[in-house]
């Protein structure tokens, strides 16, 4: 599903962000990735998310190396993975129909049916009434719930989450990690980058713990019982 | 026409303050560009018509003496060129006509009877008949003391020269106006791709094709040229009619009107067309060419 080998990744001619990273995720895997602030969570997330394109080292995703994808290949690749990012990133003058339907549009779905599948998801991620609510109107939780329905809506293979929780009530946050969980359950592959350890210790799953640059895969149980402030 | 004129859905650029001045821009563009199409048609039109009426046209031209029988002359140089092969007519021109002739330039109320004004006979000569006009004209001279022949190439090259310049001085200023357009599209739509870029990245992301994102602002800008361009067609046509009504209205005019015949007005018609397919053109280009820069 996805393989990376000896991946580095810089900006420009800036230092390595990551360095030497290898890692192999099978399919229907459900992985944390962690880490101090600045380690170099969200710089794997683009590699995964196909949004950047590593400095050295080889990404293969669904099979495919990325470094021997013409720009024509990316779209499709890219339908089959659903990122809901820390800061949403809805376009707030579209309805949460709207937003949710964008990939199936794009990807040049009929209407009708455009609109059957998104009223449904959205009803299971409990927005049912909220269909023409456009996102400035909502809450955090119910934006991010936007959001997971818009990544979703393709039945991508790899769901990638930055930071799920980040806005949103202890409650709230549980509710999305089970939604996480439903889809995992269905066969998708999820990674969910988040800096809450109660949340990873409660789950149980494998965990990615990224430091300054390096990646090493452990158990919740070997993880640090807090990050501290300077990153450390 | 609906799919080239279509909102961009997703990127909003209708709402963009940096393009909202770009159909004023396109109306000053295209006014300028109807003007040099009328002015280049009307030019063609005026060569035409100056290459039509001299070709094959020659003016007899006797001196002004007011000790000689003029009238006698003017009969003795009809009679001797209506003789000569390949004329098809010689005509003496009266005085009142004459008159006329160069009321244009003079004045209707100037002293013309006055004035020692040489006696002219309008000479036809055949299609396609070679006459030999250096000897008909020493011919003439040695007949009529005081003849002598015009046949008005000199003048006629100079004017048909100047009119093929102006004609490529108005192309150019057609060529002009187009890069300025496509510049100044280039700089609106590089604005637009900045202010979008969170957008255009998101819609990568879920699985966007470069020319899904690139037709919306096809769209929108292909719209805002066509818009842009309609005014200004308008006003240039307004501009012409007065032109002309001025031109007609002015006694000693050198300056043909602004004809266009149906090429001329079909190439006006078409300019806004034209300008929202060199727009929809370039914002491909240009986007297409930004967006592969991104991964």
């Amino acid at each position: 599903m996805v393989r990376f080998e000896n991946v580095g990744m810089r900006y420009g001619m800036g230092p390595e962000v990551l360095r030497d990273i290898s890692f192999h995720l099978s399919p229907g895997s459900f992985h944390f990735l962690t880490g101090p602030t600045g380690a170099g969570k969200s710089s794997l997330l683009k590699l995964l998310a196909l949004s950047h394109r590593p400095s050295r080292g080889l990404v293969t995703l669904f099979n495919k190396e990325v470094s021997t994808l013409v720009r024509d290949d990316l779209p499709a690749m890219r339908r089959k993975i659903g990122v809901v990012y820390q800061e949403f990133r809805l376009l707030d003058h579209l309805s949460a129909m709207d937003n949710v339907a964008l990939p199936l549009k794009i990807a040049g779905a009929k209407d009708a049916r455009i609109y059957q599948h998104v009223a449904e998801l959205l009803e299971w991620v409990g927005l049912g009434n909220q269909i023409d609510a456009k996102p400035p109107t909502l809450s955090g939780g119910e934006k991010q719930r936007v959001a997971i329905a818009r990544a979703v809506i393709n039945r991508p293979q790899l769901l990638i989450a930055d930071e799920p929780t980040g806005s949103m009530d202890a409650e709230m946050g549980l509710r999305l990690m089970h939604l996480f969980q439903e889809l995992n359950k269905i066969g998708t592959t999820v990674v969910v980058a988040t800096h809450d350890l109660d949340m990873i210790q409660r789950f149980g799953n494998p965990v990615m713990f990224l430091k300054d640059g390096l990646l090493t895969t452990r158990g919740p149980e070997k993880l640090p019982r807090h990050f501290s402030e300077n990153g450390a | 026409m609906i799919s080239l004129f279509g909102k961009s859905a997703e990127l909003q650029l209708e709402k963009d303050v940096s393009t909202r001045y770009l159909p004023v821009v396109i109306a000053a563009m295209i006014f300028l560009a109807a003007l040099a199409i009328g002015g280049l048609f009307s030019l063609h039109n005026a060569i035409g018509n100056w290459s039509e009426t001299l070709t094959g046209n020659l003016t007899v031209e006797i001196a002004y003496d007011p000790a000689a029988d003029l009238d006698k002359k003017v009969a003795e140089a009809v009679k001797l060129l209506s003789e000569t092969p390949g004329v098809t007519s010689a005509r003496a021109i009266g005085k009142e006509e004459t008159h006329a002739l160069l009321a244009p330039f003079l004045g209707k109320n100037a002293a013309l009877d006055e004035l020692p004004v040489p006696r002219l006979i309008e000479v036809i000569i055949e299609e396609g008949n070679a006459v030999d006009l250096r000897a008909l004209n020493e011919k003439l001279a040695g007949a009529v003391p005081g003849a002598s022949l015009d046949i008005h190439r000199p003048w006629l090259n100079k004017m048909v020269t100047l009119g093929h310049s102006v004609q490529l001085l108005a192309a150019a200023i057609m060529l002009l106006i187009g890069v300025v357009t496509v510049i100044i599209v280039i700089f609106a739509v590089r604005t637009g791709l900045v202010m979008h870029a969170e957008v255009i990245q998101v819609l990568h992301l879920i699985g966007a094709h470069d020319k899904y994102i690139a037709e919306q602002f096809q769209n929108y800008f292909s719209r805002l040229s066509f818009l842009g361009a309609l005014p200004g067609l308008v006003v240039a046509v307004i501009v012409m009619f007065i032109f002309n009504f001025l031109v007609g209205s002015l006694e000693s005019s050198m300056l043909p009107p602004l004809t266009l015949e149906p090429a001329g007005i079909v190439a006006l018609l078409l300019l806004p067309f034209l300008i929202a397919l060199l727009t929809r053109f370039t914002v491909r280009l240009v986007v297409m060419r930004s967006l592969a820069r991104m991964m």
